[in-house]
């Protein structure tokens, strides 16, 4: 009996000396932030440009921001916190990351060993690497290690490459690179300019197998608006973009169907010889 | 005697009978919370607070009210003193939660579930327990409880300055991570065996 | 003879000083010429000239972008033959000027020689240099003008004259000090007349004795100081030259300025002497081609805009093929990889190694040796710092010092695991300024 009567007492005690502290401190909290935090991600990795998942879940509470700047969800998940949010939403483009560069080490010219860093940014502070292309991929791989979700792929021959079923489309690349070569495009887009060599064409040439010499093919090719030149280089409109087929025109092939469009296009046929080639000097 | 006997308490808890390294009690935030120093230094406060007050507190109780022949109740209910502890404890981590959380929002959201987690932390219990265990008296059971807080941020502010260099070592990934903390953990253990000869 | 200071660390590789005794020869007239438009720190050049246009030599080309800039100027008489982009010596293509040399030489007149300088006002002075687009000509090529022109709560009171010349294998200021003494003395009074300071120590490492001695016999009737220094490198950095000189200290992430001192490269004040003596803008520079592949090794005097190439045929031409070509000294050098690179105005010298003097290696984890503690003259720890940058932690490279780092290789000199620590800290201090420059621009 006198156990009991003890606990409850101490119980007791303790308890109302709690209920005064929680009141003195008191923090208010909106439920839904724990709520909306559940939802996201939790791959923290600031694409945001908040400080984590936990911080974008207040952000979005408190009305800073909207649920599309979260470009890791999926758009259903997206619409779940918007209607945990009681907000609506306009209709969202789901974007992949795009290394605009093709020209892998079989392909681009090489004019000097690198025997640094292995990193893009520090290769880039001197002389810029091996390759003669001074806008090209280097190779290294820092896009890579940015990745929160490795979806960068460098290739055996040198060439970052981004899986666009694995891409969120976050840019966490597209800040790393130290030649902003990495585009943020539309997922559906059928085919990109592999190429970000603003040099004449007769230049570019020189240094690269693959790179865009503004011949304008594609442009004449294309119906009106689908293409376009911005200096040297053709760009895809992605917001009316044309048919994959259109990379057929292309003489270089540096215009190439995006990676989700089927591998076996003949447009690809170009590193596949360069791959045999290699295997048959190899050999 | 007495001033000797605080000296060689003080000395014992915090190196000879290291809560940490040598008793291997409150291992728990020890390897949560190591990964930076900062959050460590927030976890240390938080354990001194808790142990001191934890063990002056039970101490009084145990000594008033759950011994045999305590002056407060006469009846032996010794056989409280866990769930007494217990409560006592939680009690004081939830306050030391509150306070946090309105006070240094950083810190609660870094220390995360370790903090509420002091609550069952054996360190903070094993205090309590050894003190009821030696008869030590109220004073001199928050100047235990103090000392082993010491001792507990002392290893956990060593180790999370080492897990901070690590950090930028160049590991086998097989090791890295737990792996290599652990064993740094039984390194550092061995070291604190060094002290085992001191003051008898 | 002042009491030398010794700075902190410092190393003493071979010297390799073929050169020393070879006359400074002046280069016959090209061609062409290609003159990149960057050629200084700072902002970059807006080009003047279009295809097709006829210009005199040591005419404005390129007038400076702003004021911590230099104009460019055309090396000889000719016509523009493209307006284009070429490899500049960091390896990036940077926009240049490619001139058809006309044969005359027809020197253009605008700026007229200041014969009575002793009684022209300061900034007339200083305005000449900047028109003359004078830069550092030690090699980092920053605008003299910017550099002779303190805020006015930093008053000057020591002007030390650069002939240290640590780089191994270079001789190009040895020779001018030789050859031209009274030039290069004529320039520094006259930077001394612009900062309006008195005392003037000119440091001299004694490997060039008869340069010491030729100077300090000189140096004399004009009250200047000649200090000659034991030799090490990086004597020739400004901050460490300060204290071996004078025993001031710069502080961490100070210029010499805040100790009231100012440093000029003698190749500097014979530019100075030459724009305002003979109105001559900076347009050509002395440059030592040396290396063991070289056949006929020498100083030479060479426009800027020189191609590599064409730098190598007055040597001679080479013996075998060289495994690295290097602009500047070995220790801070820039490798080339193109025989198109033009010779700038910081171009002090063209180093050519063979295969078994160059070494590719692989380098390995920092075992915490120290070394590169012991010989950093900035007394930073590259070697922390390296692993700290291998890891992206920015925030603790600026805060270990990463920003005080001189670039000078004694760190990875001296590796025993052969880190590339410059080139990690090469690497940290771009992004560090990348992070201070996002943060004001927040």
């Amino acid at each position: 009996m006198n156990a009991v009567i003890f606990l409850v007492i101490l119980g007791g005690a303790l308890g109302f000396v709690i209920a005064l502290a929680a009141k003195a401190f008191a923090v208010k909290t909106d439920p839904r932030v724990e709520e909306v935090e559940e939802l996201l991600p939790q791959a923290n990795c600031g694409a945001c440009g908040y400080a984590g998942c936990a911080e974008f879940a207040r952000a979005l509470v408190e009305g800073e921001a909207t649920p599309e700047n979260c470009p890791v969800s999926s758009p259903d998940e997206v619409q779940q916190i918007a209607s945990v949010l009681g907000v609506s939403l306009g209709e969202r483009l789901e974007k992949v990351a795009v290394v605009r560069c093709g020209g892998d080490n079989r392909l681009a010219n090489w004019n000097a060993n690198y025997n640094g860093i292995l990193d893009c940014r520090s290769a880039n502070l001197v002389a810029g690497g091996t390759k003669a292309c001074q806008y090209g991929c280097l190779g290294l791989g820092t896009c890579a290690r940015a990745c929160p979700f490795d979806a960068i792929e460098i290739t055996p021959h040198g060439l970052a490459v981004v899986h666009p079923d694995v891409c969120t489309g976050c840019g966490k690349c597209v800040a790393a690179c130290p030649r902003n070569l990495i585009e943020l495009v539309p997922k559906d887009a059928p085919l990109h300019n592999l190429c970000n060599n603003p040099e004449k064409g007769a230049q570019s040439r020189k240094v690269c197998d693959v790179s865009c010499i503004a011949c304008q093919k594609c442009v004449k090719s294309a119906e009106e608006g689908q293409m376009y030149m911005d200096g040297f280089i053709a760009r895809v409109n992605y917001e009316n973009p044309p048919s994959a087929d259109l990379a057929e025109v292309c003489p270089t092939k540096c215009l190439q169907p995006s990676l989700l469009v089927k591998q076996s296009m003949p447009a690809l046929e170009h590193r596949e010889e360069a791959q045999q080639e290699e295997e048959v000097a190899n050999a | 005697m007495e001033e000797q006997g605080y000296f060689a308490l003080i000395i014992g808890a915090i190196l000879v009978n290291n809560f940490v390294l040598t008793r291997f009690l409150g291992l728990c935030p020890f390897f949560g919370v190591s990964k930076r120093l900062d959050t460590a230094l927030g976890m240390c406060g938080a354990v001194l607070f808790v142990l001191t007050l934890a063990s002056g507190v039970t101490a009084a109780i145990n000594q008033h009210v759950l011994l045999p022949g305590a002056p407060l109740l006469q009846a032996d209910l010794s056989y409280l003193q866990t769930i007494v502890f217990i409560l006592v404890i939680a009690s004081l981590v939830q306050l030391v939660e509150l306070t946090m959380q309105r006070f240094s929002p950083p810190l609660h959201r870094a220390l995360g579930i370790y903090l509420p987690l002091i609550t069952t932390n054996c360190a903070v219990l094993g205090a309590a327990v050894l003190c009821a265990q030696n008869d030590y008296g109220i004073m001199k059971s928050a100047v235990f409880g103090a000392a082993s807080a010491i001792g507990f941020a002392l290893a956990l502010i060593l180790f999370a300055s080492l897990r901070e260099k690590l950090d930028l070592a160049q590991i086998p990934t097989c090791m890295e991570g737990a792996a290599i903390a652990f064993i740094t953990a039984g390194i550092l253990a061995m070291v604190f065996m060094g002290f085992a000869g001191l003051g008898g | 003879m002042p009491k030398q200071a010794k700075f902190h660390g410092g190393i003493h590789p071979p010297e390799a000083k073929v050169t020393g005794a070879f006359e400074i020869q002046t280069a016959p007239l090209l061609e062409t010429y290609v003159v990149p438009l960057q050629q200084h720190i700072g902002a970059p050049c807006n080009v003047l000239v279009k295809k097709k246009d006829t210009v005199r030599r040591g005419q404005l080309i390129a007038e400076p972008g702003g004021f911590v800039s230099a104009g460019i100027h055309a090396p000889t008489s000719g016509t523009i033959s493209a307006v284009t982009t070429c490899t500049g010596p960091a390896g990036a293509s940077v926009p240049a000027v490619e001139l058809t040399s006309d044969g005359d030489d027809t020197p253009d007149d605008t700026l007229t020689p200041m014969d009575d300088w002793q009684n022209s006002a300061p900034d007339d002075l200083k305005k000449r240099i900047a028109d003359a687009g004078i830069v550092g000509m030690g090699g980092a090529a920053f605008p003299t003008h910017v550099k002779l022109s303190p805020p006015p709560a930093k008053p000057i009171d020591l002007l030390v004259i650069n002939g240290v010349e640590c780089e191994p294998c270079l001789t190009a200021d040895h020779r001018l000090m030789l050859e031209d003494p009274d030039k290069v003395l004529t320039g520094t009074q006259i930077i001394a007349r612009i900062l309006g300071c008195k005392k003037v120590i000119i440091g001299i490492e004694n490997n060039k004795p008869d340069a010491i001695e030729l100077m300090q016999t000189k140096a004399e009737k004009l009250e200047m100081e000649v200090a000659p220094l034991k030799v090490r490198y990086p004597q020739g950095a400004e901050k460490q030259l300060i204290y071996a000189v004078s025993g001031r200290r710069v502080p961490t992430g100070g210029l010499p300025m805040d100790v009231g001192a100012v440093v000029q490269n003698v190749g500097t004040a014979a530019a100075v002497a030459e724009a305002v003596l003979d109105g001559k803008p900076l347009y050509e520079r002395i440059t030592t081609i040396t290396g063991t592949p070289v056949v006929k090794p020498g100083n030479w005097r060479l426009r800027v805009g020189t191609p590599l190439e064409a730098a190598l045929t007055l040597a001679k031409g080479v013996h075998n093929d060289p495994a690295k070509i290097i602009f500047g000294g070995p220790m801070m050098g820039l490798a080339v990889y193109s025989l198109d690179v033009p010779i700038i105005k910081s171009t002090s010298g063209i180093l050519l190694l063979n295969s078994d003097e160059t070494s590719e290696f692989t380098s390995g984890p920092c075992i915490g040796c120290g070394q590169c503690v012991d010989v950093c003259p900035m007394n930073i720890m590259p070697g922390t710092l390296s692993v700290q940058i291998e890891n992206e932690r920015f925030d603790l490279a600026e805060a270990w010092h990463a920003m005080d780092c001189i670039e000078c290789g004694c760190c990875a000199y001296m590796c025993p695991t052969y880190r590339p620590l410059v080139h990690h800290l090469k690497r940290a201090k771009a992004e560090i300024v990348a992070r201070r420059k996002a943060e004001q621009n927040k």
